[in-house]
């Protein structure tokens, strides 16, 4: 092969693999010939591949709502407002439970039972921590519900109020912010009268779109994961798989008509 | 007062898809997730008003960076400005990135921080091409500058991360990455 036809941006082109089938071909054994040259064009191509892999988790991360397209057409949002969001997401929320128009509905048709899968295991990493410690379950407590769900609101970009459990005889002690590869999840927890404990855990997923309730068992911790409009949930504890059903049941209704 | 804009059905279905890249494309630029969003939200309202323009810069996707390395470049130069008495003109190009620490990034070989030390004309023809996989011809288009140029750069760029890479001592840094 002959060293003068290979110039520097087809040792670039070679670097990002787009050039043609023969001048690739040529070029590679052309850098079989001068090593020197073939470990700076490897070293080129190892920085390519380590800037995409560091840059990758950006675009894992789910779209917050004031760069979600679909939304926006609904809610003509400015720059969000914790005050203008629950009203805000409500409409919208409404408007996919209702149907929507037929582009809304594309974007919901995937199913997200992988992103549910590994919420489940924060949920139920949080419950373990958590639930049981005695000196400091949660950041701010039940009595000031407000300030916690404006909280998590601004957090999670979404609006988010702790269910009532009081029918399953469950009371809110609290809640805190759980750190997760996706970003931030809420954890809110219950106690009932006998000091059982269940955690309701929340976070916005990668994926727009709904996922059933689908039973999880995490360990000792057991549970149930779902997802509406792009929001997960995982209630988790220690109780039986039914009344662990029931308080998720409850819950889920009353996030899907906030 | 200015009429507020929805996206029609045709922008959504091309231009939601690509929110993800440029995310990450104003994010290494800045380094700042709020800031990064928030430029991002800039270039969809942007896009929304001028969608008459898309094809002014090739695809629509070239179209799209190009609006948002615009106001990135526009946003890292104003930063500049409150961080510095100095006039713009004065400041060499490579002070216009957030000036991490070159010894400590040198040292864990985090690329990020590596890459934020390259001049930004270097850094967004890396970025375009290497993460973005834009083609030569639309990093061009985007950064309204001659293929060749591109091409240069792209070697300058690749070639100083080199050197740079070379300063860690006994290791191969490309490997190692810090999220």
């Amino acid at each position: 092969m002959t060293d003068a036809h290979v110039t520097e941006a087809e040792l670039q082109a070679y670097v990002d693999g787009r050039l043609s089938e023969s001048r690739q071909a040529v070029v590679a054994s052309w850098l079989a010939a001068h090593p020197e040259e073939a470990a700076r064009i490897e070293t080129y191509r190892q920085q390519r591949d380590a800037l995409r892999l560091a840059l990758a988790p950006v675009v894992e991360e789910p779209l917050p709502p004031e760069l979600d397209l679909h939304l926006r057409r609904h809610r003509r949002l400015g720059r969000w407002s914790a005050r203008g969001m629950a009203v805000a997401a409500s409409i919208a929320l409404a408007l996919v439970v209702g149907g929507g128009s037929g582009w809304m509905l594309r974007g919901l048709s995937a199913p997200t039972t992988a992103g549910t899968a590994a919420l489940a295991r924060e949920a139920a990493a949080s419950y373990a921590v958590y639930a049981n410690d005695a000196d400091r379950p949660v950041e701010i407590a039940g009595s000031d519900q407000q300030m916690l769900d404006d909280w998590f609101s601004r957090r999670l970009s979404r609006p988010i109020k702790a269910p009532d459990l009081g029918p399953a005889g469950f009371r809110l002690i609290g809640g805190r912010l759980v750190a997760t590869d996706f970003g931030p999840a809420g954890l809110y927890l219950y106690r009932d009268a006998s000091g059982n404990r269940v955690a309701l855990y929340v976070r916005p997923m990668r994926a727009q779109g709904n996922d059933r309730m689908t039973k999880r068992d995490v360990g000792l911790v057991r549970g149930w994961t779902w997802a509406d409009d792009g929001l997960g949930f995982g209630m988790f504890g220690e109780m039986t798989d039914e009344q662990l059903h029931r308080t998720a049941d409850m819950a889920r209704a009353q996030f899907t008509s906030i | 007062m200015k009429a507020p804009v929805e996206p029609n059905a045709d922008l959504i279905a091309i231009v939601q898809p690509l929110i993800p890249a440029l995310r990450r494309y104003a994010r290494a630029l800045l380094r700042d997730r709020d800031d990064a969003d928030d430029l991002v939200q800039d270039v969809l309202e942007r896009a929304m008003t001028r969608w008459y323009q898309r094809h002014k810069v090739g695809s629509v996707r070239a179209w799209l960076f190009a609006i948002l390395h615009n106001l990135a470049i526009d946003q890292l130069r104003r930063r500049m400005r409150h961080g510095a008495s100095d006039p713009i003109e004065n400041v060499p190009e490579v002070a216009l990135s957030i000036p991490p620490d070159q010894e400590a990034a040198v040292r864990r070989g985090d690329i990020l921080s590596l890459v934020s030390l390259l001049p930004e004309e270097q850094r967004s023809v890396l970025l375009l091409i290497g993460v973005e996989d834009l083609s030569y011809a639309e990093a061009a288009a985007v950064l309204d500058i001659p293929q060749g140029t591109v091409m240069s750069r792209l070697s300058r760029a690749r070639e100083r991360l080199r050197r740079m890479m070379d300063e860690a001592p006994g290791q191969s840094p490309a490997l190692r990455i810090v999220k």
